[in-house]
């Protein structure tokens, strides 16, 4: 491309971005619930906590439903995830939790950057900057571990837009630092790129889908990319979300790179998650 | 501009509050902005209890923290520091307006109340509107007994009580305190009623400025005044349609409950309102409202308007019910019919 072109490009790509920047900050109503909770099925939505409030996300995963009547088609096993998330600004959440599953920490940080709006800006975008701890005893004696072994990193953009009153899709692209792994074939760094979406069938009850694309040449072929679909019901403070989904990890750290269930075998999870939000500060609504 | 010449009135009424009782030509200077508590005093009618006593200069100070109390809930305090909210669920701008809401002071009509507010933009809401709030003699009349049971009978002759009341009870919240009550109260001054509300004649001005100085005339001046305005806020309770689908019989007009739905409703049930149940003008929400209308349930249309919603344990907002003085019964048909045009 010869000098004068990229000028042409450059150009041309600043008018769009100050247009759309100026658009994104203009006086107008702002796009409300592109998803009704915090997160789709395992990963992250592009919402934050309004300010003050406090969430409780309890969720669950059990064991795979193609385990037969035995295992009362996986409801026998379940792992668990206990997690709390506060709006400190409208535009900013904090989160923690501890899942049964390695007996693993984890905490966030959200960040709005941009938020649609009626009529004007198309889209929302918010940052998740995420750490996790493992903490399982390691059953190998012979390999000792360090603490920064135990270590986890995840980085994600969520992209979203709401079109209409009953639609939305999500776009994430995800990174996950582990700073160990089990094998050398394996990355540290695995990429991914999430999507997800939800389609409101009335007022209170909604279908989400969810889908991580990991990058091919990261991840030995023991593992999948993970998926997901579930219902979102809505009852006032509550929001239930049950599923169906190959994994049975709930943080990035385990879904992204180390879902082991094959869908096309039937290798699938039942799970919920059920969020109940506090007003800790300010006024209630 | 109305606001700023309101607050002087209600400072003028603190500055002169105790030496309006005898003045020889005093209703030569009357006009539309003239209070009509300070032309009632003029006129040898005793003050009444919710008076505030005359204020220094810091009486403006003090009606913007009245102001804010009202409309946000809370505001800077004697010690500088923020105040804690009266409520955490509401303020009083939820269900109350604080302007002229009905074309005729002397009429309660929500029929022509709803066109006035059409005009104006502002909401057709459960409590009555604070404009001139000072001016009346009750507050919680007639079948607030009913809801409030003995807690309104202080209420009802004072109005620093029916405020407690309408802190604690109405909005779940905490009562105020002095310093609070005297703000409100202040704030509550700075809407009384003036002449000008009163769209007196010119006959009548002319009446009232010759009577000023004659204490034979006072007593039908000050009926003449009262005639002009109503010094209660009639509320009478009514029953939801025993058979839901039948509704009340009336034929709705969906132009009419357009306006219900967009001045009353989403005042409250919009995105960023007081209720978690959020409603739009979405095929969604209309459809969610339409399909439980005609069930005998608590989520009914008819049930909500007449008997609204409780304060539970654990969820303690809730939504007021309408008075028949606040919503009519054809009114609540119009918003039927414009719901379930929109459902369609």
């Amino acid at each position: 491309m010869t000098r004068s072109k990229k000028n042409l490009v450059y150009t041309f790509a600043f008018w769009i971005l100050t247009v759309l920047s100026l658009s994104a900050f203009a006086q107008k109503e702002n796009v409300y619930q592109t998803f009704r909770g915090t997160r789709v099925v395992n990963g992250h939505s592009v919402e934050t906590q309004r300010e003050g409030e406090l969430e409780m996300i309890i969720a669950h995963r059990f064991g795979r439903v193609n385990g037969g009547p035995y295992e009362l088609f996986g409801l026998d096993q379940a792992t668990m995830r206990i997690g709390l998330e506060y709006g400190v600004k409208n535009w900013l959440s904090v989160g923690a939790g501890r899942s049964s599953y390695e007996k693993t920490y984890d905490g966030f940080i959200k960040a709005r950057l941009l938020q649609q709006k009626v009529g004007g800006w198309p889209f929302s975008v918010t940052y998740m900057g995420g750490m996790a701890m493992r903490t399982l005893h390691e059953s190998d004696s012979v390999r000792a571990l360090f603490y920064t072994n135990r270590l986890f990193y995840t980085h994600q953009m969520l992209i979203a837009t709401k079109i209409g009153d009953r639609f939305s899709f999500q776009v994430s692209p995800t990174l996950v630092h582990r700073n160990f792994t089990e094998s050398r074939a394996e990355l540290n760094d695995v990429k991914a790129i999430g999507f997800a979406t939800r389609l409101r069938l009335n007022k209170n009850i909604a279908l989400v889908g969810e889908y991580y694309y990991i990058l091919p040449n990261q991840l030995s072929d023991l593992y999948f990319s993970p998926a997901g679909i579930g219902i979102d019901i809505e009852t006032g403070g509550h929001v239930f979300q049950l599923h169906f989904t190959n994994s049975r990890g709930m943080t990035e750290r385990f879904f992204i790179p180390e879902t082991t269930g094959n869908v096309l075998r039937g290798d699938i999870h039942f799970g919920f998650n059920m969020a109940r939000t506090f007003k800790l500060k300010g006024r209630w609504y | 501009m109305v606001l700023i010449i309101r607050y002087f009135s209600a400072l003028l009424v603190f500055l002169f509050a105790g030496n309006l009782h005898h003045p020889a030509t005093v209703g030569e200077d009357w006009d539309e902005y003239t209070p009509v508590q300070e032309v009632l005093e003029t006129l040898g009618e005793s003050a009444p209890a919710h008076r505030l006593p005359g204020e220094s200069a810091q009486a403006l100070m003090i009606i913007k923290q009245g102001e804010d109390i009202v409309k946000r809930g809370r505001t800077i305090g004697p010690n500088g520091k923020l105040s804690p909210y009266v409520s955490k669920y509401f303020i009083c701008t939820n269900c109350h307006n604080i302007e002229q809401e009905d074309p005729d002071l002397t009429s309660r009509d929500p029929e022509l109340r709803l066109i006035y507010v059409r005009e104006k933009n502002i909401p057709f809401l459960q409590g009555t509107t604070f404009d001139g709030i000072v001016n009346r003699e009750s507050w919680y009349n007639d079948d607030y007994v009913k809801k409030y049971g003995d807690l309104v009978k202080p209420a009802h002759e004072d109005l620093r009580e029916a405020i407690q009341l309408c802190a604690v009870q109405c909005s779940q919240g905490r009562p105020l305190e002095s310093w609070e009550m005297r703000a409100v109260l202040a704030y509550f001054w700075s809407l009384q009623f003036t002449l000008g509300d009163l769209q007196l004649s010119d006959h009548e001005m002319a009446q009232l400025r010759a009577g000023s100085s004659n204490m034979a005339h006072y007593a039908s001046l000050r009926t003449l005044i009262r005639s002009k305005y109503l010094q209660t806020s009639p509320a009478h309770f009514a029953d939801a349609p025993p058979d839901k689908d039948k509704g009340y019989g009336l034929e709705g007009d969906p132009e009419k409950g357009k306006a219900l739905y967009e001045l009353s409703c989403l005042h409250c049930h919009n995105a960023n309102g007081v209720s978690e149940y959020v409603l739009d003008h979405s095929e969604m929400s209309f459809r969610n409202l339409e399909k439980k209308i005609p069930k005998d349930s608590h989520y009914s249309l008819y049930q909500i308007v007449r008997y609204g919603t409780w304060a539970q344990p654990g969820h303690r907002p809730y939504m007021p019910h309408y008075p028949l003085e606040r919503m009519s019964n054809q009114q609540i048909e119009d918003l039927r019919a414009y719901v379930e045009q929109m459902s369609m």
